[in-house]
C-alpha cells in the first residue's frame, strides 16, 4: 500500500511542477533575438559591432548572440534546441547540416523586404549566379550567404625544390601528376611516412573526394536523386587510386596520420601540400608570421583527372544565415531586418575573417582583388558543383567514409567496398 | 537475516526511517531520472525523425525488429562486448591489486602513488585526446617505444587502422584512464577495515599473509563486487574515447560501439525511435549482466562478531 | 552514547608520527622489491601522457608535435600560460570559466554526496518494504546511456526556463545513482550493533547517521567527493547544450573553443589543460589525508 501511496504522491508532484512550468512567448514591445553561430574571435569582433549598430537603430530589438564550437558541436545543440521546441531566432549553419530543416519547414523562407529588396527575384540577381541554389526549396529562398567555401591546393615550394622540383611549374595539375610527385618528394622510414607529399582531406568527402568521381563523369545519386549510382565505373577508378595513395598501395599517405592542413602551417617538414580553405592563409598569416611573409607558399587548383569529362574543381560548401519559422511574426521580421544589415558588409566580412559572400558587390571591390588568391577561388567555384544537400547527407558521408576506410587500412577490394556502399546508401534513402 | 518490518515498532521505526532517507533522492530521481527514460522506452515504440513537426507514427517493436534484423547493429554489440571484456576485466583487477600494494607502503607514499595513478583521470578528455592521437600517430611514441624494445625500426603499427589495434588502443586508453578510480575505491574499501583486527591478528600471531587471506578478503568483498559492477557498467557505457578516435580518422567499424551506434543514429540520421530502442537494448544488456554478476556474486552482511 | 566513541586517527594525527605501514602487512624484501618494482613501472607508463602534456606546455607549438619528440624543452615558453588566459581573443573569459566549473561541480558534489550518503545508509541499514524494488530502480538509471535521455531532459528543463543558469548545469546533475551504490556498499559493513545500540540510547535516525555511521565513512565519503568534483569538472555534453553565453560556460567548452579549427596552438592548448587539472590536484592532496589507514573502535565490549 504504501508503496502504491508514495509512487502517486510522486507522479503528482511531478505533474504539479509540470504545470507550473512557465511558457513565455511574449508579444511585449520589446524583443530579444538569439543567434547562434560558430566560434571565431574576428567574427564574433565583427558581429558584435554590427549588434551594437543594429540596436541602436531599433532600440526594440535586443540580440544575444551565442557562439558554439564548429562541426558536431553546433550542429548538435541546434538540433536539440530545435526538436524540443526551444531553437533560435536566427542560426548560421553548413547547408549540409541545416537541409533538414528547410525540408521540415523549421526554417522560415526570406522576407525580401525585410532584408532590404523589393522582391526575391531581385536577390538572386545581386549574388552570383547558382550561389543562392543550394537554400533555395520549392521557389523559396530560405536564407541569405554567411560564407562560400571551397578547397585548393596549398603548397609548401621549399620541400618542392629539396625534391628537385620547381614548384612553379612541376605542380600537380593532374592526380596522375600527383602520384609522380609524390614518388619524389616522399620520405619514409621504413614504412612510416616522415614527410608526406600531399594528403587528403580525410573526413570531409561529400566536399573534397566526390569531385574526383565527378571529375569522371559519375556522381553520389542519380539526377532525381532517388537512388545511389556511385558503383559505376568513375566510382571504381577513384576508389582504386585510393587503394593506390594508402598504405597497401604506394603508402603516400592515410587518414590516420595528423591532418596535412594542420601541420601545414608550422613548416616543420612533415607535409608539401594540402587540400584548404582560403582562410588557411589568414591563419598562417598570424600563426607563422615568418612563413607567410616568405612567400614559400602558394595555392594552385584542385587536381583534375587527364581524362575528365568534367572541369570541375572541389565542391563548394556555404553556411547560411536562416530564420527560425516558429517565433512570433515581429521576432521573424526583425531576424530578416538583422540579416540584412549584416550582409550589407562583406567587404568587412573578407577583411576581418577571410569569409567570402557571394554578392557581386564583392566581386568588384578593392578588398577582394587584392586579397590574395581570391580570384582563384572564385573561378574555381564558378566551375565546381556544390555540396550535395539531402536528408541524409551526413549518413552518406559517414558510409563513404568507411568504404574509403576499408579500401586504405584494411585492404578490402575497391569494387566490393563500392558495392556495399552503394547498397548501404539505397537501403538508407529508402529509409533504412 | 531478512527484517520484517511488521514486526514490532522498532521494525517500523526503521521502516519509516529507509523512507526518509532514500525520499530525497527517489524524488530526484523520479524527475530528472525516471521521467527521461520512460520517455525513451515511448519513443522506442515510435517512427520519428527529430526534426519533423508531423506527430509520430507509432510502430510498436518494430524498431527493434529492425535492429535484430540488422547488420550495423550486431557489428556495434560485438564491438561493445569485445571493448567491455577486455576492459573491465584487467581494470577490476590490476586495480585492486594496485591498491593492495600501495596500502601497503607507507603514508606519504600512499597519497603520492595514488595521486599519480588519478592524474590521468585529471586530464580533460579533449586535452587526453590530443595527446593519444599524437602517440599512436604513425610517427608517434607507440610506434617509437614499441619499435626500440622490439627491435624492429621502421614497422608501422596500424595503432588506428587495422581493427584489432584500433581496439586495442581504445582500451589502452580507457584503461589509462580508469585505473585510478578504481584504485582509489578499492583503497577507501581498504581503508574502511577497521585496524584494530589486524592489531588482534597480529596478537593472536597470524602472518601477513594469513592477515591478508582472511581479514582483507573477506571485508573487501562488497567494494570488489562494487567495483566489478561500475567497471562493467562503465565500460559497455563507453563513448568519449571512440567518439573521438572516430573524428579523428580512426578506422570506424571496429570501435562503433552501441552508444556511439545510438548517438550517431540520433544526432546524424535524427531516428530517434530506433536510437532509443538501441538505448534500451543496451539497457537490458546491462541489467542482465549486472543481475549476473549479483547473483554470483552473492553479497552477504559481514558480521564482525 | 558515551560508551561508544569512535577514534578517527587521521585527525588527531597531527603530532603522532605514523610508525606503522598502512597496514599490518609487512613483505619480506625481495617481495618488497618486487611490488615498488610493479608500482614504478605502472606509474611510468600512466604518467608519460601526463609527463607529455606538463612539458608541451612550456613548448613552442612547433616543438610540440615533433617527430621524434624532444622531452627536454629548448627555451621555456611561458606566453603558452598568458595565451591560455587570455583566449584566443583576448577576452580572460578563462578565468570566469573556471571560476564556473568551480562552483557547478562543488555544488554538484556537496550534493550528491549528501543526498547518496543518506540514500545509501537507508538502502544499507534501513529495512524498508520495497527496499530492493527501490534499489533496483535506482541501479537501473545507472544502466540507461546518458545519450538516451538527454533530449527529454533537456526538454525538462528549458521548460522549466532553466537554460544558461547555474540552476540548470547543476540541479539535473545532482544525484548520481554511482554515488548511491558506492555508499551502500561502504556502509553495509557497518557493525549493526553499534546502530542498535545508539537506538537503545534513544537517539533519533538521523543523529546515528550523522554523528555515529557517517564520521566512520569518512574514506567512502572522501572518495566518492573526489570522483563527482572530477566527473562533473570534465562534464562537456550538458553544460555545451545548457548554456548560451560565454560567461556561464565551463571550462570543458573552453578547451573545445580553444582548440578549434582556426587556431591549433598545441603548447598553449596544454597549459590551458594544466591550468584545468589544477584545482583536481590540489582538491585531491588536501583530501587525501582522510584516507586513513583504518579506523580504531574502541569502548565496544563491555
Amino acid at each position: 500500500m504504501k508503496r502504491i501511496f508514495v509512487f502517486f504522491v510522486l507522479v503528482l508532484i511531478i505533474s504539479g511542477v509540470f504545470m507550473f512550468a512557465s511558457e513565455n512567448k511574449g508579444e511585449a514591445q520589446k524583443i530579444t533575438l538569439l543567434y547562434w553561430t560558430f566560434e571565431d574571435p574576428t567574427l564574433t569582433r565583427l558581429e558584435e559591432r554590427f549588434i551594437q549598430e543594429f540596436q541602436n537603430k531599433y532600440p526594440d530589438v535586443t540580440i544575444k548572440r551565442s557562439t558554439y564550437p564548429s562541426g558536431e558541436n553546433i550542429e548538435q545543440k541546434v538540433l536539440i534546441a530545435f526538436a524540443v521546441g526551444e531553437g533560435p531566432d536566427i542560426i548560421n549553419l553548413e547547408m549540409r547540416a541545416s537541409f533538414p530543416y528547410v525540408i521540415y519547414g523549421r526554417l522560415a523562407p526570406i522576407d525580401p523586404e525585410a532584408v532590404g529588396y523589393k522582391s526575391q527575384e531581385e536577390i538572386y540577381n545581386d549574388y552570383l549566379e547558382g550561389t543562392l541554389n543550394v537554400a533555395t526549396h520549392e521557389g523559396k529562398l530560405y536564407g541569405l550567404p554567411e560564407q562560400l567555401g571551397s578547397y585548393n591546393l596549398l603548397l609548401n615550394k621549399k620541400y618542392f625544390r629539396e625534391a628537385g622540383l620547381d614548384p612553379e611549374k612541376d605542380y600537380p595539375k593532374t592526380w596522375e601528376e600527383m602520384l609522380e610527385v609524390a614518388e619524389k618528394i616522399t620520405i619514409r622510414e621504413g614504412e612510416i611516412i616522415m614527410r608526406r607529399a600531399f594528403d587528403f582531406r580525410y573526413p570531409q568527402y561529400l566536399i573534397s573526394w566526390l569531385p574526383m568521381v565527378q571529375q569522371l563523369g559519375g556522381s553520389f545519386l542519380s539526377k532525381d536523386a532517388s537512388r545511389c549510382v556511385i558503383n559505376s565505373e568513375a566510382g571504381l577508378r577513384v576508389m582504386q587510386y585510393m587503394a593506390e595513395w594508402g598504405p597497401n598501395g604506394h603508402n603516400f599517405g592515410s587518414p590516420t596520420y595528423v591532418n596535412a592542413r594542420k601541420n601545414f602551417n608550422k613548416d616543420d617538414g612533415s607535409i608539401a601540400m594540402c587540400l584548404t580553405g582560403l582562410y588557411q592563409t589568414a591563419r598562417l598569416k598570424v600563426e607563422n608570421p615568418a612563413f607567410y611573409e616568405s612567400r614559400e607558399w602558394m595555392f594552385v587548383p584542385y587536381p583534375r583527372f587527364a581524362d575528365a569529362v568534367s572541369d570541375n574543381g572541389c565542391n563548394y560548401y556555404s553556411h547560411f544565415f536562416m530564420v527560425n519559422a516558429e517565433k512570433p511574426d515581429y521576432n521573424q521580421k526583425s531576424a530578416w531586418r538583422f540579416i540584412g544589415y549584416m550582409t550589407e558588409h562583406p567587404e568587412e566580412y573578407m577583411a576581418e575573417s577571410a569569409l567570402i559572400q557571394p554578392r557581386k558587390s564583392l566581386m568588384k571591390s578593392d578588398v577582394f582583388n587584392k586579397y590574395p588568391y581570391a580570384d582563384l577561388f572564385i573561378q574555381e567555384i564558378a566551375k565546381s558543383y556544390p555540396v550535395i544537400h539531402h536528408m541524409n547527407a551526413l549518413k552518406f558521408e559517414e558510409l563513404m567514409k568507411e568504404a574509403i576506410q576499408s579500401v586504405m587500412l584494411t585492404g578490402v577490394d575497391p569494387k566490393e567496398a563500392l558495392q556495399r556502399l552503394e547498397q548501404k546508401a539505397n537501403e538508407v534513402i529508402l529509409g533504412g | 537475516m531478512k527484517y520484517n518490518s511488521r514486526r514490532g515498532s522498532l521494525g517500523k521505526y526503521k521502516a519509516i526511517g529507509g523512507w526518509i532517507f532514500v525520499a530525497p533522492a527517489l524524488f530526484y530521481f523520479a524527475l530528472f531520472s525516471f521521467y527521461p527514460i520512460i520517455n525513451a522506452f515511448y519513443t522506442s515504440t515510435l517512427q520519428k525523425d527529430i526534426l519533423s513537426l508531423q506527430p509520430p507514427k507509432f510502430i510498436g517493436l518494430e524498431n527493434y525488429v529492425y535492429l535484430f534484423r540488422s547488420e550495423d547493429f550486431w557489428k556495434s554489440a560485438e564491438a561493445t562486448a569485445v571493448f567491455t571484456l577486455g576492459c573491465f576485466i584487467p581494470l577490476a583487477t590490476v586495480s585492486l591489486l594496485l591498491a593492495v600494494f600501495i596500502y601497503s607502503r607507507s603514508k606519504p607514499f600512499q597519497n603520492f602513488l595514488q595521486m599519480a595513478y588519478f592524474s590521468p583521470a585529471i586530464l580533460s578528455t579533449v586535452a587526453a585526446a590530443v595527446v593519444w592521437l599524437l602517440v599512436f600517430d604513425p610517427r608517434g611514441l607507440a610506434n617509437q617505444w614499441v619499435n626500440f624494445i622490439a627491435n624492429t625500426p621502421g614497422i608501422d603499427h596500424k595503432w588506428l587502422a587495422l581493427s584489432h589495434m584500433v581496439r586495442f588502443s581504445t582500451v589502452i586508453i580507457y584503461f589509462w584512464k580508469y585505473i585510478g578510480y578504481f584504485t582509489i575505491i578499492y583503497f577507501a574499501g581498504l581503508s574502511n577495515i577497521p585496524r584494530t583486527y589486524y592489531e588482534a591478528a597480529k596478537v593472536d600471531g597470524a602472518s601477513s599473509w594469513t592477515q591478508f587471506w582472511s581479514i582483507t578478503l573477506p571485508l573487501v568483498k562488497p567494494t570488489i563486487v562494487l567495483v566489478s559492477i561500475i567497471a562493467m557498467i562503465q565500460c559497455m557505457r563507453t563513448f568519449s574515447t571512440q567518439y573521438l578516435f572516430t573524428e579523428s580518422g580512426a578506422a570506424t567499424e571496429p570501435i562503433n560501439v552501441i552508444t556511439l551506434n545510438i548517438y550517431r543514429t540520433a544526432m546524424r540520421d535524427r531516428y530517434i525511435g530506433r536510437a532509443s530502442a538501441m538505448s534500451i537494448v543496451l539497457f537490458f544488456i546491462i541489467l542482465i549482466f549486472s543481475w549476473l554478476q549479483l547473483k554470483v556474486s552473492k553479497t552477504e552482511k559481514i558480521s564482525y562478531i | 552514547m558515551n560508551k561508544i566513541r569512535m577514534i578517527q586517527p587521521t585527525r588527531k594525527i597531527g603530532k603522532k608520527k605514523q610508525a606503522y605501514h598502512g597496514v599490518g602487512w609487512r613483505f619480506s624484501y625481495p617481495g618488497n622489491f618486487l611490488i615498488w618494482g610493479i608500482l614504478v613501472v605502472t606509474m611510468g607508463l600512466v604518467l608519460t601522457p601526463l609527463a607529455f602534456m606538463v612539458v608541451s606546455s612550456v613548448m613552442p607549438y612547433r616543438e610540440v608535435m615533433r617527430i621524434p619528440f624532444r622531452w627536454i624543452p629548448t627555451s621555456f615558453h611561458w606566453q603558452n600560460y598568458w595565451q591560455a588566459i587570455r583566449g584566443n581573443d583576448g577576452s580572460f573569459i578563462y578565468l570566469r570559466n573556471i571560476l564556473n566549473s568551480f562552483f557547478v561541480a562543488s555544488m554538484v558534489t556537496l550534493t550528491t554526496v549528501f543526498i547518496s550518503a543518506m540514500a545509501g545508509y537507508g538502502l544499507a541499514k534501513l529495512p524498508f518494504r520495497g527496499r530492493n524494488l527501490v534499489f533496483i530502480l535506482i541501479m537501473a538509471t545507472m544502466m540507461v546511456p546518458f545519450e538516451a535521455i538527454m533530449i527529454p531532459l533537456y526538454l525538462i528543463v528549458t521548460k522549466f526556463g532553466w537554460q544558461d543558469s547555474y540552476i540548470g548545469l547543476i540541479i539535473p546533475l545532482m544525484v548520481n545513482a554511482f554515488g548511491i551504490f558506492l555508499m551502500r556498499q561502504f556502509l553495509i559493513s557497518f557493525p549493526d550493533a553499534v546502530i542498535d545500540s545508539a537506538r537503545i540510547e534513544g537517539a533519533s535516525e538521523f543523529r546515528i547517521f550523522w554523528n555515529i555511521v557517517l564520521p566512520n565513512a569518512i574514506p567512502a565519503v572522501v572518495a566518492l567527493g573526489i570522483l563527482t568534483f572530477r566527473q562533473q569538472w570534465d562534464n562537456l555534453i550538458w553544460p555545451l547544450l545548457i548554456t548560451q553565453s560565454e560567461e556561464m560556460k565551463t571550462i570543458p567548452l573552453y578547451i573545445v573553443r580553444f582548440n578549434s579549427e582556426k587556431y591549433t596552438n598545441e603548447g598553449a592548448l596544454m597549459a590551458v589543460a594544466m591550468i584545468a587539472s589544477l584545482p583536481i590536484i590540489i582538491l585531491f592532496f588536501s583530501m587525501a589525508r582522510y584516507f586513513t589507514g583504518g579506523l580504531t573502535i574502541s569502548g565496544m565490549k563491555d
